[in-house]
């Protein structure tokens, strides 16, 4: 394996049944890249997605991260590893602060550290600067106090990738992250992640190919479990194999 | 910050209601019942409040600490200190063992599984009667002076002395709970209650946290058990009766979920209801059922909700708002 792949799959298998939803990918992603996987309904993206955030235990196959294998790495034990994800689904800490959530997020990468129960909070100051930092970036600082269930919708999805953030990670993997956002929200988001890939490897999974061309530095098209093209986006733009099957679709 | 201070507002209030208790109550006895009760559904809270784990194992704990700090004491001479820690010891084996089994599972079967532990404690009880008395419970539970190494310090048959006793232990579980509610673990506590996935995504083993609040849930129940079986001289087999989880879940209720002085509002009300109404009426607990629909319905905080919300009328915000991390 080369050097600087920071993430690396070989012969991913993940079968539900006799049906294979992920059938023998090969995936590898450079690091300080924003890599994209896209493709159409059923593709198996979000199987993809599961097996590298360790939500599913792939059925063959391994998993290289950083050069360790993390295949049977529980998902709570890949976030210390450097590893952190965002939801499709928006999954916060509804009722707690815009601050709490982010102050939560950054202790997470502790880990079984955070047991202790006889230390206060405040003493986890790298865990409250990591949270307002990441606040500023998103912009989310002036709603600090809120309640993360009393932002917009728009936000929530910012707040979503600013928890995945709080991990100092050395890959973020973001799932679907513009989904159920307004036309007018997803220039922000692609901004966002455009804005972070300068100093992040990131890895997304999106349906909708028109929002990643323009951030992506790669994109792999996966098609019925496998990878179908992987390329540059002007070649994948090109690929008349990828626009068969986009095709009735109308993506 | 406020929320790391000993001494704050909420701390003082705690003190001083200790100190008045048995001023305002008609005997030091029924005081040190209310903070019994309230150690207990203050350590009860710990789990179902702060992370949102409906355990109905808390009278297997309670009962424990009665029957093993008793014994200690019966059969092997022990000391007041050494029976409370005993006590203690035994609470916490258990509730590790009851949460290690019951956590791997959520939901409804996870309360399942410990109702069914609190079962076999039961019936456990209730068969070694050479040992617990069984049905007719475990007489002659003695209350031995607090001494160390030997040396009396206080003797404690006085009820009021016993009562502060009582009250200088539940002082300190206090301020410990609230430590830890304001620590890296209560706020995970919190952060698996509300949300367990995202917790697990962001990097918490959430069964590590969930087994220690067990732990700690079970050894706070456990000196509370202990504490009553010297208060009223005698274990009686209810301690350990499925009742005793629901009397104590029910007062964590009233009193109100996830607040620290809820709690202790809970057991005193529901303390000197029991009180006051069995002299009337033998059926009050029909009364009982029907204050906790109301308060399940229209007071979700509970009691302490009910104060929150009282001081947030009349300008108080801030006095209320200490109350939550």
């Amino acid at each position: 394996m080369s050097g600087d792949m920071l993430l690396e799959t070989s012969d991913l298998m993940l079968a539900y049944g006799g049906f294979h939803a992920v059938d023998g990918v090969d995936l590898c992603v450079r690091a300080g890249t924003i890599h994209s996987v896209i493709g159409p309904n059923g593709a198996g993206k979000t199987s993809l997605f599961h097996c590298l955030t360790g939500g599913r235990k792939p059925t063959s196959g391994r998993i290289l991260f950083d050069g360790r294998d993390i295949t049977a790495e529980p998902p709570q034990g890949r976030v210390g590893l450097g590893m952190a994800r965002s939801f499709q689904v928006t999954s916060l800490f509804q009722n707690l602060s815009v601050f709490e959530n982010l102050r939560l997020a950054a202790q997470g990468r502790d880990g079984d550290r955070s047991l202790v129960f006889w230390r206060s909070v405040t003493s986890g100051k790298a865990h409250r600067e990591q949270a307002e930092q990441v606040m500023e970036r998103l912009g989310l600082a002036a709603r600090a106090r809120h309640a993360a269930g009393d932002l917009s919708h728009g936000q929530q999805r910012v707040l979503e990738v600013g928890m995945a953030l709080c991990a100092k990670p050395k890959l973020l993997l973001l799932d679907e992250p513009t989904s159920g956002m307004g036309i007018d929200d997803i220039p922000v988001m692609t901004g966002l992640i455009a804005e972070l890939g300068r100093d992040h490897t990131i890895m997304l999974i999106e349906h909708n190919m028109g929002i990643v061309m323009s951030i992506s530095d790669r994109v792999t098209v996966m098609s019925r479990g496998r990878i179908l093209v992987e390329g540059t986006p002007e070649m994948v733009r090109a690929d008349e194999r990828v626009r068969s099957a986009y095709l009735g679709e109308a993506a | 910050m406020r929320d790391s201070m000993v001494f704050d507002r909420m701390t003082l209030a705690v003190a001083v209601i200790l100190a008045a208790l048995p001023v305002l109550l008609p005997s030091a006895s029924l005081a040190g019942e209310i903070l019994i009760f309230a150690m207990a559904a203050l350590a009860c809270n710990l789990l179902l409040g702060y992370g949102g784990l409906l355990s109905f194992g808390q009278g297997l704990f309670f009962g424990v600490g009665s029957y093993l700090s008793a014994l200690a004491m019966i059969h092997g001479g022990a000391g007041l200190l050494s029976a409370l820690l005993i006590a203690m010891a035994a609470g916490a084996a258990v509730a590790t063992l009851v949460g290690a089994m019951s956590i791997r599972r959520t939901g409804i079967y996870f309360v399942m599984l410990t109702l069914a532990f609190s079962q076999m404690g039961y019936f456990l009880a209730y068969t070694l009667s050479d040992w617990t008395g069984g049905d007719n419970g475990l007489l002659d539970v003695p209350r031995p002076d607090l001494t160390l190494f030997g040396v009396t310090l206080v003797p404690l048959g006085n009820p009021y002395a016993f009562y502060t006793f009582i009250a200088v232990l539940f002082f300190i579980v206090f301020v410990g709970a609230k430590r830890l509610i304001g620590s890296p673990f209560g706020s995970t506590l919190v952060a698996i209650r509300e949300n367990e996935n995202r917790a697990l995504a962001v990097g918490y083993d959430t069964r590590h946290f969930k087994l220690l609040a067990f732990t700690l849930s079970g050894m706070v129940t456990a000196l509370a058990g202990a504490l009553y079986g010297m208060l009223i001289n005698f274990v009686p087999l209810s301690n350990i009766e499925l009742s005793m989880s629901d009397n104590i879940v029910i007062m964590t209720i009233i009193g109100g979920t996830g607040s620290l002085l809820g709690p202790l509002l809970g057991a005193g009300a529901m303390v000197i209801l029991g009180e006051v109404l069995s002299d009337i009426w033998p059926r009050w607990m029909l009364l009982l059922g029907v204050g906790l629909i109301l308060i399940v319905m229209f007071l979700r905080g509970g009691l302490w909700g009910g104060v929150e919300a009282l001081a947030a009328r009349f300008g108080l915000q801030r006095a209320a708002k200490e109350e939550r991390p």
